[in-house]
């Protein structure tokens, strides 16, 4: 386990490696000034000279691609011309809320995927069956900025249950007398619109795959055995079939990562949450290429990593995979 | 003829047998209610495609891209003169929507045709070669896999400046081969082995003859399936890109009208111009996606995976 661990880190730094070096090739490719495109117009002359020397960018091709690959380990990503801060000050700040959202949404929509697949499954055939495969297709379908729009307009604008944007309201923060409990509760009520959002994306196709593997699993032998013992129904569906059936579930959650982080990225947009999607869609609508560059490289890592515990999770759940 | 002679006859020789298992196929799909939904819903889209040239015959004011109405000028509710209002300049909704269904069309079958050349090309040759070819081929697909694709041409979008339609279609078909590389290599790999190939070597058939003539009829239907799902990838990739403002300013797609409602603070506002284009986007890639399921049925079940 601990040798497979190892091994696909190795695999992850070299994928890095080689998403570094493609995007050192497309920043020197693209039209127009490298120089420029690294470094803040508005600075100083004396500023911009030290900058470029830090990043290397004064020297021969093959020697900015060493101290590029340098900055990029160092965590140096030069500055953001927006905020004319440190790109690492920034994205570090920036990648807990995408974390914080996007694995709730994904692990809340997977619980649901399994809890109602499994429901589909045991009545195949029945009204709950058509009901839960419906929705699932329709919503699995639907387009993700318009889902975010429509909930905003309905439980943000007509009804006004919800905050539309942001994830902190300056009332409770700035307030010295608002506890922890009261901040949490105020970024989780911040969080709710977003968070409905990636679920009603992301249950349907989890849903779909539960269904079909719990239905493949009723007809394994066990079930068949389990029912002769004169085991209750619920005890054959919850224990015997469902914990075989929820690992393709796992899987599909795995290859599904990449996709479901574009979602994320359109959500935060769309709801102004504070993560690195958002971050990086702006950087590239201000053509602010440093921070662009970083938050890029981090939504790939954060796929990638991701991938890496999703498979370490499989091979724990079921004993029967030993890496 | 007697009986008996009915019985010893010959059977008469089957003509068509491919025609025959399509029309049998066929049978299958049009029973499942998936695949007949599906293609109800699309048949109306490309009738929607097909009326999208008619609006700006009728008046010039109807153009979905430069016909402004003198008379509104900014966004109103559904009139007679413009059925489903019209947009924040006095653009008609209605033929926006229009000229979005036929980009729509145009970049979802565009794209995902490419792709699925591309894939079924790396796959087969992946599979079939084996050895070094294949592990390259293999992790290279791997890496593409894993990248967020809205994401990518978005920085490629950075880089590059303002994308044009077809620049856009080429980065998507160029994201998304590898998941169909994968599945035709899987389907590749076990047609390999089995006894017709090895016929087919024997009587001295070339490496090309054998994966063009031998293999390819056999992994095409899969490769078809997966152009279902492959459309409504790519559908939504350009829509989001458009939605985001990084889309061809030179083109209406509803992505792009999305983009204008959200962007120009109408949409609490202007439910007219809010609802239709993300209902026609989630309805034509549901459509197709049914499609899609329905061909799942009727096709080998094996050697799926779930990552549409």
């Amino acid at each position: 386990m601990t040798r497979y661990v190892i091994n696909r880190l190795v695999q992850i730094v070299i994928i890095l490696f080689m998403i570094l070096t493609i995007l050192f090739v497309l920043f020197r490719l693209a039209p127009g000034d490298p120089v420029a495109r690294m470094v803040d117009p508005n600075m100083t002359p004396e500023d911009a000279a030290r900058l470029i020397a830090q990043l290397g960018l004064d020297l021969p091709i093959w020697r900015q691609y060493l101290a590029y690959l340098g900055n990029c380990l160092t965590g140096n990503f030069g500055h953001s011309f927006h905020y004319g801060l440190p790109v690492l000050e920034i994205i570090g700040q920036r990648l807990p809320n995408t974390i914080l959202l996007f694995s709730t949404g994904v692990l809340l929509s997977a619980i649901a995927g399994i809890a109602w697949g499994k429901l589909a499954a045991w009545n195949k055939g029945k009204a709950t069956d058509l009901w839960l495969t419906v929705a699932s297709l329709i919503t699995h379908t639907l387009f993700l900025p318009w889902l975010a729009l429509l909930l905003i307009w309905v439980f943000g604008y007509k009804l006004d249950w919800f905050p539309i944007n942001g994830m902190i309201s300056d009332e409770v923060w700035l307030d010295p007398d608002s506890g922890v409990l009261m901040k949490a509760w105020d970024v989780a009520y911040h969080m709710i619109l977003p968070l409905g959002t990636l679920f009603i994306m992301h249950f349907g196709s989890y849903l779909l795959v539960m269904r079909s593997s719990m239905l493949e699993t009723l007809k394994e032998d066990y079930i068949v055995t389990a029912r002769a013992k004169g085991l209750t129904e619920k005890a054959i569906r919850n224990h015997h079939a469902a914990p075989n059936a929820w690992l393709p579930v796992v899987t599909s959650v795995g290859l599904s990562l990449a996709f479901s982080i574009n979602g994320g990225a359109l959500t935060e947009t769309v709801f102004s949450w504070p993560g690195i999607g958002r971050e990086l869609v702006f950087a590239v609508s201000q053509n602010d290429y440093p921070l662009a560059q970083a938050s890029f490289l981090l939504v790939a890592s954060v796929v990638l990593f991701s991938n890496l515990v999703v498979d370490v999770l499989y091979a724990y759940l079921d004993p029967r995979i030993r890496y | 003829m007697s009986v008996k002679d009915q019985i010893t006859a010959p059977a008469p020789p089957r003509r068509h047998p491919w025609r025959e298992r399509l029309l049998e196929n066929w049978r299958v799909f049009h029973r499942n209610p998936l695949g007949r939904v599906g293609l109800i819903l699309l048949a109306i889209f490309a009738i929607m495609a097909a009326l999208s040239v008619a609006p700006p015959l009728i008046d010039p004011m109807y153009h979905p891209m430069t016909g402004v109405d003198p008379e509104v000028m900014h966004s109103s509710p559904p009139s007679w003169r413009h059925w489903l209002g019209t947009d924040f300049m006095g653009r008609d909704i209605l033929s926006q929507l229009l000229a979005g269904t036929r980009v729509a069309f145009m970049v979802g079958v565009s794209a995902a045709f490419m792709s699925i050349v591309l894939g079924v090309s790396v796959g087969m040759v992946s599979g079939y070669l084996g050895g070094w070819t294949d592990i390259i081929l293999m992790r290279l697909s791997e890496i593409i896999m894993v990248m967020p694709t809205l994401l990518v041409v978005l920085m490629l979008a950075a880089l590059f400046g303002k994308l044009g339609i077809w620049t856009i279609v080429l980065m998507i078909a160029f994201f998304r081969w590898p998941g169909v590389a994968r599945v035709i290599r899987a389907q590749t790999l076990s047609l390999k082995g089995r006894p017709f190939i090895d016929a087919a070597r024997v009587a001295g058939a070339s490496h090309a003859r054998i994966v063009f003539r031998h293999i390819m009829p056999n992994v095409l239907p899969l490769a078809f399936l997966y152009m279902t799902f492959r459309v409504t990838a790519a559908i939504i990739i350009e829509a989001a890109l458009a939605f985001l403002g990084f889309g061809d300013p030179g083109t209406v797609s509803w992505g792009m009208m999305l983009q204008w409602v959200w962007k120009t603070g109408h949409m609490f506002q202007a439910p007219w111009w809010l609802l239709p284009p993300g209902l026609c986007i989630s309805l034509l890639t549901l459509s197709f996606y049914m499609l899609g399921r329905a061909m799942d049925e009727v096709l080998d079940p094996r050697l799926r995976d779930q990552s549409h």
